[in-house]
């Protein structure tokens, strides 16, 4: 028996990987042809969801932990279920993935994963395949449900479908930000993707009252302490100061300029000066008991009147520093060596702080930096720029 | 003046065949013959695989995946085995003899003597220890990058500029001679470049366009070459477009004052406008918009600022108190009053995208034309909008072709890594500015210590001893060449490295021999925007002749100063290839499965798949507080407070109708000298490179010579058939140029590429250039005081047959070697 299930094991384990997707694909149909009446049968059986939780690794881990997502309850009473997400609904794919699959049966029949820590110490390898194959379809099982094109943006928070159209836009694969959305996330993993996850390990866990902190990334502002009404986001590397703490989340204030043209959702942190610094929502924006008001000044070189803000809101305490530094230090890097491919990099002095966006925009297509880190690298440019640094250039 | 010791060995000028490879090349040949391989490789004309027997390059073939390969990869072979290779290192002969007494005039005599790499690279050392030390940063120039050959570790820039860095700081340029007006002008407009921005998707354009106007743009001529390796996917949308006007289902029309390669291929219309006055054109479809209330008020409203101080100088109620009527501008651009209404209003009526070139822009006041098409383009109120709107760069680097959202490879870093690397640590330029508007070094030169005005600020030109370049050649890109023959008479030191005898290396001191692109290792994008895949640039012969790459040459530049290990990072070529890989691997693992990098090198190649479409402001259009434009009030800026502020004459705070310094069809100089040159990129090279490729040249080349474009008219006037020599001339130069005598040319107009190497009869000012290279002949002048870029396309030049002997050619072939003595 065990002879026969390694030579099962090699057989249909080799060509997945070293084996083109045609031959594959040849294989699969012959299988198709040959075993056709008891073959799809089996096949249909082991799409079910009693087949995935027939065994306990399955039906311990990875179920229980579905049972608390919005993918198993909700108000409309669509469920997903295993294979819905995890068996390609195409034929072809479902042939490879069921192949790739006996790898989890040889794991159950051999015990890698036959208990709690032996599943967690495994489960960032066996979610990396996962997310690897998301990553290849472009998502394709969560698109047979949710598509880019039937999303009504207006539904959405304006932070959602702020990102939710960049990702459109590049038809991004949605496991590209949606780990994590059924299952546990394995435990090392770190929430800001690419360059910023090491600026994190220097994140501060301790704060006090009175002073100043520093984001990493876009973090979500809410208008309460359970940080459940969305109220705007904090952009990357903006200055915040902590009022109080409340378990899990902090009060933060935050001042600065907005434009009166618009609703005001774009607070930046200078007069006249468009360094972002928060965008708020529209109801938190236009909301006097919420956003106090100050003077009003003209902005010589554009015309347009900026009035001086302060606010309070709440946030969650991941991701803030306490010195700037620890960013400007990192953006500098990134900077230099991302913009330096094709030419030199210009100073950071070479432009003016209102002059940065535009050559930064124009010159985005050529980098391949995040929103997050976009964001950073923008702004640590505005506060190095000539308007900010007397040095002869 | 020691002729009498002058010993020529031999010229290598118009050598044949076998004396062209020589024996290096012909020993080898014997042993390898049986061996025969294909191998993959990108370069800026494309992917290709390559057949060598013999340790020769054979043939090539387009890589399968390109569907509309250019002829131009035909080139190739003719690059690596051409006369003009650099094969061992030189010195220039005065120069090597009596250094800083050396005789200015001799400079470009082209007699070069012999040396060993260490000899060249110790003098290399020791120079730039002398100006470091002599003088400080502020006398060395080493900032001048351009095109190279592509291929992300062996980048020549990057090795050049690491590897000087390392010893101590130097002059840096900003902007470039492409779209100097246009990257500067913008961010106050759009808040963008644009000309390095993605454009919106074709198969949105294709799908929503019904007009497209093509603004002095030839999008088929310019999409044969790349930044990176090319992938030549925007033809596949060239030929739907070639459908869909076949069809009536959209107008295309070509503004330019030539029948463009773009107007054949898709044989739409043209609608000829006299050269440089597009901007008066541009104000009269604005004044009818305005009048005749087709403009999209609610568009200007929401999305724009200063609409209302830019209307009245087109209403002539500004300064001016002239109305830039269709009428008025007829007088001026040679177009119809009616048909300027006409296009006017069918613009309006239509979904209507328009796409700019950029030759337009590098001309005296080339922010004009670029700032006034956005206004008209936001007057339409279609920016945002798919297939409408306004681009600049559908000509550039597979722009506009569905993206697959991967990440490319990054670079061989250009920056020393750490400050404290730098062997001078002097970063005191004296009060000279440490980076200046790329297009005046010459005038730094010329006129050290002037102080001039750019984008809001005032440079202090440097007092430059040294320079640096480093597969870049400005004796083809920089303008009026007895100008730039004044100004290096005036350097200390010029050090040139590159793998063929460019006029750059001609008129240098040291010269390096790199090996080309085809003779190392390295990986490229395929496809610089739309990143269509990751591409092996397998080494296809080794280094031909004592040529090295650049990384090991700037390798033992660093250590003659102890830096070599900081500067190679203690890695090879292959494991800094390898590390590229992998790093653009570990960034694409989220999107994209890549296999490791030994596969990758077997297979040669990674394709992604997916096409995303875009549509270039569509974020502005639907929440302009949200995405802002990166302009300083967030908007359109139709009026630039902040332009205003800096006092221009030459650049206000809108777009301005300003007369030229040159101008053709009545306007200044053209009664001396009549017709306008036209210098845009050629047809049959990328810029200068390939020029010296024989197999291409053959078949472009007249008599030897780079074509000069006329139209019968002027042929006939002049009495010139279509073969002829001619000689092209105006008060900066003189140049030799074959004619091709061509309807797509209107009276008045005569074109050269740029890009034809520069081969003057002697070093003497003045000298007639032999082969033909348009930069003999342009103005050297700053667009504005704005960008201060390059207005080459501000020229006019007289023409006349050419009587007599025409001198030989002498822009190929490399130097004189004389011995030493």
């Amino acid at each position: 028996m065990l002879s026969k299930l390694k030579a099962l094991w090699r057989t249909m384990t080799r060509p997945a990987k070293h084996i083109s997707l045609g031959v594959l694909t040849l294989g699969g149909f012959l299988a198709g042809v040959i075993f056709w009446g008891g073959f799809n049968t089996a096949l249909e059986a082991s799409n079910t969801e009693e087949f995935c939780i027939g065994c306990h690794e399955m039906r311990d881990n990875v179920y229980v932990e579905l049972q608390q997502t919005v993918h198993w309850s909700n108000h409309s009473g669509v469920r997903a279920t295993c294979p819905d997400c995890h068996v390609p609904h195409n034929w072809t794919d479902k042939i490879a993935r069921k192949m790739q699959a006996s790898k989890e049966l040889w794991g159950t029949i051999f015990g890698t994963i036959d208990t709690r820590e032996k599943f967690l110490a495994k489960r960032l390898e066996l979610a990396t395949h996962e997310w690897d194959r998301l990553s290849a379809n472009g998502s394709l099982e969560c698109k047979n449900c949710h598509e880019y094109a039937s999303m009504d943006w207006d539904a959405m928070s304006e932070v959602a479908r702020t990102q939710m159209e960049q990702a459109a836009e590049r038809d991004q694969s949605c496991i590209d930000c949606h780990k994590g959305i059924a299952h546990e996330l394995p435990e090392s993993m770190a929430a800001a993707s690419g360059a910023l996850a090491g600026l994190q390990r220097q994140a501060t866990s301790r704060f006090n009252p009175g002073q100043q902190y520093f984001s990493i990334r876009q973090l979500p502002l809410f208008t309460d302490s359970a940080l459940s009404q969305e109220a705007g986001i904090l952009n990357s590397g903006s200055v915040i100061t902590v009022v109080a703490q409340q378990g899990d989340a902090l009060q933060v204030e935050i001042d600065g300029w907005r434009k009166t043209k618009g609703f005001g959702r774009v607070i930046n942190e200078e007069f006249g000066q468009n360094i972002r610094e928060v965008t708020l929502e529209k109801e938190v924006a236009t909301d006097d008991s919420m956003i106090q008001g100050f003077e009003v000044q003209e902005d010589p070189l554009t015309g347009l009147p900026w009035q001086r803000v302060s606010f309070q809101l709440w946030m969650g305490k991941d991701d803030l520093v306490d010195d700037r530094e620890i960013l400007w230090q990192e953006a500098s890097e990134l900077y230099v060596k991302n913009c330096s491919t094709c030419h030199s990099q210009p100073e950071e002095a070479h432009f003016d702080t209102n002059t940065w966006p535009g050559m930064w925009a124009g010159m985005l297509s050529f980098v391949n930096l995040d929103g997050d880190t976009q964001e950073l690298v923008l702004k640590y440019l505005q506060k190095h720029s000539s308007d900010y640094s007397d040095g002869h250039h | 003046m020691a002729l009498s010791r002058r010993s020529f060995l031999k010229g290598i000028l118009g050598s044949g065949g076998a004396a062209m490879v020589g024996p290096s090349l012909l020993a080898p040949l014997s042993a390898k013959a049986a061996e025969e391989t294909w191998k993959i490789s990108g370069s800026h004309w494309g992917a290709f695989r390559a057949r060598i027997a013999g340790g020769t390059v054979v043939e090539l073939k387009p890589y399968e995946f390109d569907q509309t390969p250019t002829e131009m990869l035909e080139g190739i072979k003719g690059i690596i085995y051409s006369s003009s290779r650099i094969r061992y290192p030189m010195v220039r002969y005065e120069w090597y003899k009596n250094r800083g007494k050396a005789n200015p005039s001799t400079r470009g005599d082209n007699r070069f003597i012999r040396v060993t790499w260490d000899q060249a690279l110790d003098l290399f050392y020791q120079e730039l220890e002398r100006v470091q030390t002599t003088y400080g940063p502020w006398a060395l120039h080493a900032g001048q990058t351009g095109w190279r050959q592509t291929g992300q570790m062996h980048s020549c820039n990057n090795h050049m500029q690491r590897a000087v860095g390392m010893h101590g700081n130097y002059i840096r340029k900003v902007g470039d001679y492409s779209t100097g007006a246009g990257q500067t002008i913008m961010p106050y407009v759009t808040g963008s470049t644009e000309v390095y921005a993605q454009g919106t998707s074709w198969p949105l354009i294709l799908e929503n366009s019904k007009v497209i106007v093509l603004w002095a743009t030839d999008l088929a001529k310019n999409l044969q070459v790349g930044w990176n390796c090319e992938t030549h996917e925007s033809f596949d949308y060239l030929k739907q477009l070639q459908a869909k006007v076949a069809d009536g289902n959209i107008r295309v029309i070509s503004i330019d004052p030539v029948k463009s390669k773009t107007q054949h291929l898709l044989n739409c219309e043209q609608q000829y406008v006299h050269p440089q006055t597009d901007v008066a054109m541009m104000l009269a479809m604005a004044h009818t918009l305005y009048s005749e209330e087709l403009h999209d008020q609610d568009f200007l409203d929401t999305y724009t600022l200063g609409f209302e101080d830019f209307i009245p100088y087109v209403m002539g109620e500004g300064e001016d108190k002239i109305a830039k009527t269709p009428e008025w501008a007829a007088q001026i651009c040679g177009v119809d009053a009616e048909r300027i209404k006409e296009l006017a209003r069918l613009m309006a009526a239509e979904r209507t995208q328009l796409i700019f070139g950029w030759g337009l822009q590098r001309q005296q006041h080339g922010e004009q034309p670029y700032w006034m098409g956005a206004i008209l383009a936001a007057m339409l109120g279609q920016i945002g909008l798919p297939g409408g709107g306004v681009s600049y760069a559908h000509h550039y680097s597979s722009i506009g072709v569905p993206a697959s959202g991967a990440s490319a490879p990054g670079a061989f870093p250009l920056n020393p890594d750490r400050p404290e690397d730098r062997v001078h640590q002097n970063s005191d330029y004296q009060g000279y500015s440490s980076t200046i508007p790329v297009a005046r070094w010459v005038d730094a030169i010329l006129e050290p210590g002037k102080k001039i005005q750019y984008n809001g600020t005032t440079s202090t030109l440097p007092d430059i001893k040294m320079m640096v370049f480093s597969g870049n050649n400005p004796w083809h890109h920089h303008q009026d060449r007895n100008r730039m023959k004044r100004a290096f008479e005036k350097l200390e030191t010029v050090v040139a490295i590159d793998f063929a005898w460019t006029a750059t290396c001609r008129h240098a001191d040291i010269v390096l021999p790199a090996c080309t692109q085809f003779e190392r290792n390295d990986i490229d994008v395929y496809g610089s925007y739309c990143v269509r895949g990751v591409i092996a640039m397998q080494k296809l012969v080794d280094p031909l002749y004592q040529s090295r790459t650049d990384f090991e040459i700037m390798t033992e530049l660093c250590r003659r100063f102890d830096k070599h290990k900081q500067y190679t990072r203690g890695m090879d070529e292959m494991e800094w290839v390898a590390s590229l890989y992998q790093e653009c691997r570990e960034a694409n693992k989220d999107r994209y499965v890549m296999p490791e990098f030994k596969q990758f090198w077997q297979d040669g190649i990674v394709l992604f798949d997916g096409m995303n479409n875009y549509v270039h402001h569509a974020a502005f259009r639907e929440d302009p507080e949200i995405n802002p434009l990166g302009t300083p009030s967030g908007f359109i800026e139709i009026f630039s407070r902040k332009i205003a502020s800096f006092g221009y004459d030459d650049c206000k705070g809108h777009p301005t109708w300003m007369e030229k310094a040159e101008r053709s069809h009545g306007g200044p100089g053209s009664d001396k000298h009549p017709l306008w040159l036209q210098s845009c990129h050629p047809d049959y090279r990328l810029h200068s490179q390939m020029c010296e490729s024989k197999p291409m040249r053959e078949r472009y080349a007249v008599q030897g010579r780079e074509p000069i474009y006329m139209s019968p008219q002027d042929a006939k006037q002049y009495g010139i058939s279509d073969g002829d020599l001619v000689r092209v001339f105006n008060d900066r130069g003189q140049l030799l140029a074959g004619a091709v005598v061509s309807d797509n040319y209107p009276q008045g107009v005569v074109r050269i590429h740029e890009g034809a190497w520069y081969g003057p009869e002697d070093e003497k000012m003045g000298a007639l250039d032999t082969y033909g290279d348009p930069n003999t002949v342009t103005l050297d002048l700053g667009s504005s005081k704005l960008a201060q870029a390059t207005s080459a396309n501000t020229c006019l030049v007289s023409i006349e047959k050419f009587q007599g002997t025409a001198p030989e050619v002498t822009a190929f072939g490399g130097p004189s070697e004389v011995a030493p003595t």
